[in-house]
């Protein structure tokens, strides 16, 4: 495979001269390539109309400037803007208190809370929201018990900040997992000597320990930022139109729509999506701190007094309980008989798992094959695009980075389509189409994921200090052996959890699979999933088959963070 | 893989060979379609048995999803039909060549259900089953809310439905897009955009599928959806707490099935359309489950008794003549106005119609004549379209929506008409509340 | 002394530790450990790693909790205090400098912990940096100075809020060998002149001998002896403090003919002060520089040379003496003519040198 190369091949400074700069260059030509034949080309296949006049098919900028003269698409704009930011905010605040108890404090379950901490991001789609609609809904379970009790309905679930609340817990685990790598590449001795110094409490967390994390928390945050500029579903399925994203899937997806304005606006999110990836990358210029300075870097966790611990469980319970919400109101919607304005369900039964376990096992099977897959893929380009990134000087190198995240902005199912334009016509050594074989949804979702692994990756080479590589290098070891041996092990914190990120959400991904699954055989989980939830009837048997599709990544996650986490005690203990 | 490849190997091998041994066609059936699994599950077992040899390939996509996969994928089709309900996605398809025509040999099925022709006049795409339009309802939700019992479209339009009525977009929805365009043929453009608005008032949101709609109901979300009656009766079948009402004058619209160009198994293709029409395959259709109204009306007969006859039934009777080719041309220009006007503007329009509400209660214990004045001159403005029937109808503005060759581009129009649509509510607002003052 | 210095001089406290006990799982750490710093005193931890005297060093810095014992400074408990409230100043090994912060914002941090007025942080900042020498870099990022001078904004950071006691963790470590010499002398003058009581980390007792006054010897969890370097050289406890302090012969044998001679195992006796009680199984050990070659005589055993080594104003035999090698150390003079290894001599040793240690 062509990304390979980017690890296998001999890398060097630009000050070394000759066979070793080819091994870059070969990294690269392999890195663009992928991704100009999946991301790049596809992409531009299907927004070029948003370059064309719409009668005569020229070369146009007007499709824009229809776009700033028209009041709902400037609304849209700003509304996609505050709701992107909020969002941020409060899913820093969730983030916040689980990343810093769990890393900082002995803290008994610390590995199930970090797990428990990533099932939010595997909301499948559907499923989530009518689950979330249950509990959260201007008649969901909460709100009828409020009216029943007080007379009042809280608006969780309307108009923008429905929108926020929803985001925010779906996709903090985006900050949680960069935050929390971080945190624990931070060298004790920076923490202790700010306590010996006599800080502690909030004050050591907001002046050393936060600022020492923000690569991790700025890498969070701007796909937070990014993904809720860019999401479509949520907003949609609380009837939220006036935002972007949505707008641009309502013209795209409308039949018989010969309209370059959904195009014009996917332009939009993709250049404002990797505009805000650039304000990013400013924000922490000049702060890759490498605070692992001796290679393991200690990790002091600190013992909670009584009062305390009362505190943290209490909080980290009642934010898991928040952000679990809609996977509990999952659970019931796919153990119940009827669920309709009460509550809870009128009735329980198993009778929607044997149904779905039934008929669908092969969803199953299908979608951790494509998505471990994807996940693998994305690591390997992920690492191979932050070393490039950060550790050598070729010019242009950033626009890899750029390249990649761009795929967070292209719309499910404009990759999709674009897939079909341009592949459906190639035809494998059996005659059968690129598109049609199964190895095209793993590619797709790789490309969709990647921007989560890189992201991980990027912030966790930011930390590993470059005189560990030159140390090895001294010692005679080749750039290759290098970053096997020293550079990825290092990372290894960063690498699960951009492999866990990929993993979970490619796992319930939809927009673009939709389009490019052509045999049930080949299809996965999130698509069963969508085909049951389109009938009455199959609304329990689709939340039960997401139920599954939550605990088999939930264990996934779980499993990788046990052994990342053991791994990590294996260094630590090697080198204290 | 190797038994997918090896399985086409063999349908190639069988679709060679086949017409040398026997006429019965074999091999597999690729259809794309957006009913559910509910829906695709027991007609595929039926056809499957009344047709040895062939086997049903259901890929689900939603109507736009595969309208789009159809044409992304004419290079090298793979599809043998395509099998869902909104005929305009037929009629996209038709217009794009992607259909293949073909001569139905089943007898027996009338000219039209209702109003409604029930095949395409040339031939490419074939109704099998019938719908009709109504008010679905959530029984807890309407007792907890003190709603009454829906029966007529105006009804909705009444103070005690504000905010608990929803709707799919017509853009998004074909069925919904035939009953918008039933009320504007049935009571004029004019008249029937200001009922559409009326209604509009008391809507919670508007959906952006047709599912969406049943969903919200059968959750208890909304109380009252404007939906197509199989979404009813398969929830009731499910055990959803929810009601139907056919409304006095109701659409019907048939669900079609088509060819697609170049199918890859045309015998096969043409024997599944064939199916989906003959009594065996008619019969299918009252499973519960499914519960759409057959073609066939010599199937009613084997009906469960309230099962609707829509060729025997007054209420789907009333509908007046149903100008195909009218909806047809102007089907992007009324849903993008709906969209401009109503749905995107929709927090005003709900704001102005609930003051209204409030305006018709107090003129009610306290004649007003000024106050009422003034509410009618509101109700003008909100029932104004920036566009009469002659406009939609003129081809400049057509070709806008089609891209061939327009003066004016489409964004234009659709700035033009949000601006249009947001002052005139803004005036309404002004005097609806001059009118509140008035009738203190 | 200038004016600075009083102002930077605290009140030096003394630092009493009694009976601490300190595992991990089922590693014993630190066993039973005691001992008393006085006020003013710069005080060495000696011992090779994975002794436990880092990790006495951050128990009296809170960093670490004991099981048992107690830990006084100035005559206040702070077993139970966390260590932001310990008032005790820690360099660390690393430094531990904040990438995040000028130097100047490094030096003034403890001072803003302690809610100081902004002006005096100013002023104490820069008496700070002056004391090191390094206030024109006060606007410099830690990652854009060199490793001597990370290492001199880490202890103006500690010593900028005046702590009661310094400790000093392996400063010297990650210094090149020459820098090592002139920090080392410079951190001397600067305790001197703050009096402030220091404990001073170290593996190496080069560093601890030329600049502690007092030096505590610890190995496997327990302090070996405390003293001041030239009694430990002198008089060590036992055969670990002798062997790890400067370079000792170590001998096996008995005591006999009522205690006036030593009999090395596998042949020759050296004479030693009569009636000396010598335990069961304790070993003569004695200095390189006590003992003395020459031609084989009656009063010591005879060896044969079998290495030397010359070191400039000394030359290094070593001797072949029964099982045992023993160095000899001889000054050298210009002219002489050293022995050969293979040449036989007679090893006479100094009997009020002679020291006899068990363990």
């Amino acid at each position: 495979m062509a990304e390979a190369t980017g690890i296998a091949a001999p890398v060097a400074r630009s000050a070394q001269p000759g066979s070793a700069m080819m091994g870059h260059w070969l990294a690269i030509a392999g890195i663009t390539g992928f991704l100009g034949l999946f991301l790049v080309i596809p992409v531009a296949m299907v927004i070029l109309v948003a370059f064309q006049d719409p009668s005569s098919g020229a070369f146009t900028l007007v499709n824009f400037a229809d776009f700033l003269r028209n009041d709902l698409f400037l609304r849209a704009f700003g509304n996609s803007f505050y709701v992107s930011i909020m969002s941020v905010v409060w899913a820093s605040l969730f983030a916040l208190p689980l990343a810093y108890f769990t890393t900082r404090f002995e803290f008994r379950g610390a590995a199930i809370v970090q797990t428990l901490g990533v099932i939010p991001l595997i909301m499948p789609p559907f499923a989530g929201a009518v689950a979330m609609q249950l509990i959260f809904g201007r008649n969901g379970s909460i709100n009828l018990l409020l009216g029943d009790w007080f007379d009042i309905n809280v608006p969780f679930m309307e108009g923008l900040n429905g929108v926020i609340f929803v985001q925010s817990v779906h996709y903090f685990p985006f900050i949680l997992i960069n935050l929390t790598a971080s945190l624990r590449n931070i060298d004790r001795a920076m923490e202790e000597a700010a306590q010996n110094l006599g800080c502690s409490g909030f004050r050591l967390f907001r002046r050393i320990v936060f600022p020492l994390a923000m690569p991790g928390f700025i890498a969070g945050a701007s796909l937070v930022f990014i993904k809720v500029f860019d999401d479509l579903a949520t907003p949609l399925l609380l009837n939220v139109k006036d935002m972007l994203a949505p707008q641009a899937y309502l013209r795209i997806t409308s039949v018989g729509l010969k309209d370059p304005t959904g195009y014009v606006i996917s332009v939009v999110l993709i250049v404002f999506s990797v505009l805000s990836l650039f304000v990013a990358s400013l924000a922490t210029r000049g702060q890759d701190y490498a605070t692992v300075q001796r290679g393991g870097g200690g990790l002091s966790k600190r013992r909670m007094n009584p009062a305390q611990a009362v505190l943290a469980y209490g909080v980290i319970g009642l934010i898991l309980l928040l952000v679990l919400a809609p996977h509990l109101g999952l659970g019931l919607l796919s153990l119940a008989t009827i669920w309709s304005y009460s509550p809870l369900p009128d009735g329980y039964t198993l009778d929607h798992y044997a149904r779905v376990l039934g008929e669908s096992w092969q969803f199953i099977s299908n979608t951790l094959l494509y998505a471990s897959l994807a996940g693998l893929i994305d690591v390997v380009l992920g690492t191979a695009i932050a070393y490039l990134v950060l550790r050598t000087k070729i010019a242009g190198r950033h626009w890899l980075d750029y390249m990649a995240s761009a795929a967070l902005a292209v719309p499910g199912v404009v990759l999709g389509i674009g897939y079909l334009r341009a592949y459906y016509g190639v035809s494998l050594p059996s005659g059968q189409s690129v598109t049609s074989f199964w190895f095209i949804i793993v590619i797709a979702l790789a490309v969709r994921r990647l921007p989560y692994a890189l992201r991980a990756c990027m912030a966790a080479m930011q930390q590993v200090s470059v005189s560990l590589e030159e140390a090895a290098e001294n010692l005679g070891a080749t750039k290759a052996r290098t970053i096997r041996r020293i550079v990825v092990p290092l990372m290894t914190g960063g690498i699960v959890a951009g492999f866990v990120t990929s993993f979970a959400t490619a796992a319930v991904e939809l927009s673009a699979t939709m389009m490019l699954v052509q045999n049930t055989s080949d299809a996965p989980l999130a698509y069963g999933l969508y085909v049951f939830m389109q009938s009455p009837a199959g609304r329990g048997a689709g939340a039960a088959l997401g139920m599954i599709a939550v605990l088999i990544v939930g264990l996934s996650t779980y499993l990788s963070t046990v052994l990342a986490e053991r791994d990590r005690a294996a260094k630590a203990g090697s080198t204290s | 893989m190797l038994n997918r490849r090896s399985s086409i190997a063999v349908t190639a091998l069988l679709a060679i060979m086949g017409p040398a041994f026997s006429q019965a066609p074999t091999g597999k059936v690729t259809v794309i379609t957006s009913f559910s699994k509910d829906v695709t599950d027991p007609i595929k077992k039926a056809f499957e048995a009344a047709n040895p040899g062939l086997t049903l390939e259901v890929q689900n996509r939603n109507t736009n999803a595969g309208v789009k996969f159809v044409e992304e994928t004419k290079s090298n089709n793979q599809s043998d039909l395509f099998w869902a309900s909104a005929p305009d996605a037929f009629e996209v398809l038709k217009d794009k060549k992607l259909l293949q025509a073909y001569k139905l040999k089943a007898q027996g099925i009338p000219e039209k259900v209702g109003a409604y022709p029930i095949n395409d006049k040339d031939g490419y795409y074939f109704g099998f089953a019938a719908s009709g339009y109504g008010i679905m309802w959530n029984e807890r939700y309407a007792k907890a809310n003190k709603l009454p019992e829906p029966k007529e479209w105006q009804d909705l339009a009444k103070p005690a439905f504000h905010d608990h009525v929803s709707i799919a977009s017509p853009g998004r929805s074909g069925t919904t897009h035939l009953t918008i365009e039933t009320i504007l043929q049935g009571e004029g453009w004019d008249k029937g955009w200001a009922t559409i608005k009326a209604m509009a008032g008391n809507f919670n949101h508007v959906a952006e599928r047709s599912f969406g709609v049943p969903d919200a109901v059968n959750s208890g979300q909304v109380g009252v959806g404007i939906v197509i009656d199989f979404f009813a009766f398969s929830a009731q079948g499910a055990g959803f707490p929810v009601k139907f009402n056919y409304p006095s004058v109701t659409t019907v619209v048939p669900a079609n099935v088509a060819i697609v160009a170049n199918a890859p198994n045309k015998a096969g293709a043409e024997a599944f359309v064939e199916f989906l029409i003959s009594p065996k395959g008619q019969e299918v259709l009252l499973d519960p489950k499914i519960r759409r109204l057959p073609v066939n009306p010599a199937i009613y007969a084997k009906a469960p008794k309230d099962f609707p006859n829509p060729f025997t039934d007054k209420r789907f009777q009333g509908m007046m003549v149903f100008n195909v080719d009218k909806s047809g041309d102007r089907t992007a220009i009324v849903d993008t106005l709906f969209d401009q006007t109503i749905s995107f503007q929709l927090a005003d329009l709900k704001a102005i119609t609930k003051q209204l509400h409030e305006l018709d209660g107090k003129l009610a214990k306290k004649a007003n004549p000024k106050a009422k004045a003034l509410g009618d001159e509101a109700r003008a403005l909100i029932g104004a379209m920036p566009v009469s029937e002659a406009q939609a109808a003129e081809k400049d503005l057509a070709s806008a929506f089609t891209g061939k060759d327009a003066k004016t581009r489409r964004a234009e129009y659709e700035q033009k008409w949000a601006a249009f649509a947001k002052e005139n509510y803004a005036k309404a607002k002004a005097k609806v509340e001059e009118a509140l003052k008035a009738a203190n | 002394m200038s004016a600075n210095d009083n102002q930077n001089r605290a009140e030096a406290a003394d630092i009493r530790i009694e009976g601490v006990n300190l595992s991990y799982g089922k590693t014993h750490v630190l066993k039973d450990v005691s001992l008393a710093i006085e006020p003013g005193e710069f005080f060495a931890f000696l011992g090779p790693s994975g002794c436990g005297k880092t990790t006495l060093l951050r128990l009296i810095a809170g960093f670490n909790v004991a099981q048992t014992g107690s830990v006084r400074i100035g005559g206040a408990e702070v077993a139970d205090l966390p260590p932001w409230k310990r008032d005790v100043g820690m360099v660390f090994q690393s430094y531990a400098l904040w990438p995040h912060m000028s130097v100047a914002r490094n030096v003034a941090f403890g001072l803003e912990e302690r809610h100081l007025p902004r002006d005096e942080i100013t002023l104490r900042v820069d008496e700070a940096l002056d004391l090191v020498e390094l206030k024109h870099l006060k606007d410099r990022k830690p990652a854009q100075l060199s490793g001597g001078q990370q290492q001199r904004v880490a202890l103006a950071r500690t010593i900028a809020v005046r702590p009661k006691v310094l400790l000093l963790d392996e400063p010297l470590s990650n210094l090149d060998a020459k820098m090592r010499v002139q920090v080392r002398s410079e951190l001397r003058e600067l305790q001197s002149r703050l009096g402030i009581t220091t404990i001073f980390v170290t593996h190496d007792q080069e560093e601890a001998n030329s600049i502690c006054d007092r030096v505590a010897v610890f190995h496997d969890g327990a302090i070996q002896q405390v003293g001041t370097p030239i009694e430990l050289y002198d008089r060590p406890a036992n055969l670990f403090v002798a062997n790890f302090l400067g370079t000792a012969n170590i001998l096996a044998g008995k005591a006999a003919g009522e205690g006036a001679v030593f009999e090395v195992e596998g042949g020759g006796c050296f004479a030693i002060p009569a009636s000396t009680r010598v335990e069961e199984g304790a070993r003569l050990v004695f200095r390189p520089q006590d003992v003395f070659i020459g031609d084989p005589a009656a009063d010591g055993p005879a060896g044969i040379v079998i290495a030397r080594e010359f070191l400039g104003a000394t030359m290094r035999y070593v001797v072949r003496i029964g099982n045992g090698d023993v160095m000899v150390d001889l000054p050298h003079r210009a002219g002489a003519t050293p022995y050969q290894p293979g040449d036989r001599v007679g090893v006479t040793l100094d009997p009020a040198r002679a020291m006899f240690l068990a363990r």
